[in-house]
């Protein structure tokens, strides 16, 4: 099974997923290679190449301010889901109690929960406390949402840690926290930055809880991407497409880095 | 020790200690929120289910309901569809291709959905690259309309739910054992015969965990049959809105919320219970609405 002989089936296979795999990444690429236009309008390919939809959104206030919004917003949500997702997790995996499933369902829940229902109930909650167009309102929002990412990642590798290197550290002397800060949190650091810079990334593309509880002055990026979208196509629109595919790779990178880096040396 | 006994040691033991955090959170900024739309449902000016009469007696909120599930059913067939190839490929190749085909479909899993959906305004419109080719080539003499309709709306959404249904079926069909087929086809049966007796049936929780998935997803979905659909492809998610922004009806939008709620929550605690959570969220399935 893992060798491809050269079957029929398995020509056709191959065709039918290069197929797939180009509509899945085509978009994609055609957005970056127009968004390199001097044209006002979306030529593609591009007659004449310039970079002026990226100097359009570096030196304009209209995008750059909720960029820098989105980026403040998504660090403050990294760090939160981060330190919440990861005790969590260390909780549910070491602990030893009856309703650990119900607790990890729960923990998990807000991923399949659709985010137009989380964003309503949140919105009429903020409303009553006023915190409606509010930067804190769009990090508690999208703490729920990067939370569960964290969760599952830190689980996974817990679940495949071994334990009994804690209780060494347990029985020659350390505390349960020393132990927990020096010996386990060390032994999951590629889980625990990868969920990190996963969290990072889904507050800084999150849409629809920035629709309904941004605002004039809590705009983020994706929501002001998103108003420019349903009233005009502006070829800026494009330059900042690419960027934020650059992010998402460079997230990838990132993460297959520390997963690199923290398998060679974990343990003997 | 009794169970309860035992349960009330967990919230003082050090575990107990490190959920906490996370679970006072998820009270606060997850469970409260939505109690509060059961509650903008039920109450007026006092209690009242007028809000659900109105949902079920109403042609258009049912219409929407209709064009949710619709939407999400063929989303799901569509992903099936052309999922099961690619995730048996990838778990069938060598693990050089498999590398590559997993980062061809993680970077557009993880790129924004708003680029992902700008991108297909830009290739479906009138303008756009499929409507200037089919022109140039003669398929037609004037521009497709293939946005704002059923299928600007399925094209968007298989292209962002197509990850959700591999990753599933994919972690299912890595772990069949590859002598199981081989021995089906020693004993004689054809490659067709030994698919479909042996790996298929194998591969069935990953299909089953798939669909699950894609329709959670897909009944919920905003952002692109927002921008995507027309008048047509009304869904409940874009009516919520609507309430919310043009129509500012409070009561009307935590209805329609509790019922996408209900539904949501209804298949996805039957199915962990059927077959059990990590396969929703253990095959390296991750969000990225």
């Amino acid at each position: 099974m893992t060798t491809d002989r050269v079957l029929p089936g398995r020509v056709a296979l191959w065709i039918f997923c290069v197929l797939l795999l180009a509509f899945l990444i085509a978009p994609i690429l055609v957005i970056i290679v127009t968004s390199f236009n001097d044209s006002t309008y979306l030529e593609f390919p591009p007659h004449v190449f310039s970079l002026r939809w990226y100097a359009n959104f570096f030196t304009s206030a209209h995008w750059i301010e909720p960029t820098l919004l989105s980026v403040r917003i998504a660090v403050v949500t990294m760090v939160s889901a981060t330190i919440l997702g990861t005790a969590a997790a260390i909780g549910i995996v070491r602990g030893r109690f009856r309703a650990k499933r119900s607790l990890e369902l729960f923990f998990v829940s807000p991923m399949v929960v659709p985010i137009v229902v989380l964003a309503l109930g949140l919105y009429f909650m903020f409303s009553g406390y006023h915190l409606l167009d509010t930067p804190v309102a769009l990090v508690l929002g999208h703490t729920v949402i990067a939370t569960p990412i964290v969760i599952v990642i830190v689980m996974a590798a817990l679940r495949v840690t071994d334990p009994s290197a804690e209780l060494a550290a347990r029985s020659l002397g350390a505390t349960y926290w020393r132990a927990l800060w020096f010996v386990t949190i060390p032994s999951i650091k590629a889980a625990v930055l990868s969920g990190a810079a996963f969290a990072f990334l889904i507050s800084f593309d999150e849409v629809v809880v920035a629709i309904f509880l941004g605002g004039p002055d809590a705009t983020t990026l994706p929501k002001r991407m998103w108003e420019t979208i349903r009233f005009e196509i502006d070829p800026t629109l494009t330059a900042i497409s690419s960027l934020l595919t650059l992010v998402a790779v460079f997230v990838l990178v990132a993460v297959e880095l520390a997963r690199r880096t923290a398998g060679g040396g974990d343990k003997a | 020790m009794t169970v309860s006994t035992a349960s009330r040691g967990f919230w003082r033991s050090r575990e107990g200690m490190l959920v906490l955090p996370a679970l006072a959170f998820y009270v606060l900024i997850y469970l409260y929120p939505l109690s509060r739309l059961g509650a903008w449902s039920l109450f007026d000016d006092g209690f009242t289910l007028r809000f659900y009469a109105e949902l079920f007696s109403e042609p258009t909120y049912f219409k929407a309901l209709r064009n949710t599930l619709e939407i999400s059913v063929l989303v799901t067939v569509i992903c099936l569809i052309l999922g099961y190839p690619l995730a048996y490929l990838m778990a069938t190749t060598t693990s050089s291709a498999r590398r590559v085909l997993m980062i061809l479909v993680l970077v557009p899993f993880w790129t924004s959905i708003l680029v992902r959906t700008f991108a297909w305004i830009v290739i479906l419109g009138n303008n756009g690259l499929v409507n200037r080719a089919a022109l140039a080539v003669g398929v037609t003499d004037h521009p497709l309309k293939l946005l704002f309709n059923m299928i600007g709306v399925q094209v968007g959404m298989v292209h962002v739910l197509l990850p959700f249904m591999v990753f599933p079926l994919y972690g299912v069909m890595s772990r069949i054992d590859a002598s199981v087929v081989r021995i089906a086809r020693s004993l004689g049966a054809t490659p067709a015969r030994a698919f479909l007796h042996v790996f298929l049936p194998l591969s069935l929780p990953g299909v089953a965990a798939g669909c699950v998935l894609v329709f959670l997803l897909a009944i919920g979905f905003y952002v692109t049959p927002a921008l995507l659909g027309g008048p047509g492809e009304i869904t409940l998610a874009t009516m919520i809105d609507m309430m919310i922004n043009t129509l500012l009806n409070w009561g009307l939008a935590a209805t329609l919320g509790i019922l996408l709620l209900v539904v949501v929550g209804a298949i996805f605690v039957l199915f962990s219970r059927l077959m059990g959570l990590s396969r929703i969220t253990g095959a390296g399935g991750e969000p990225a609405r």
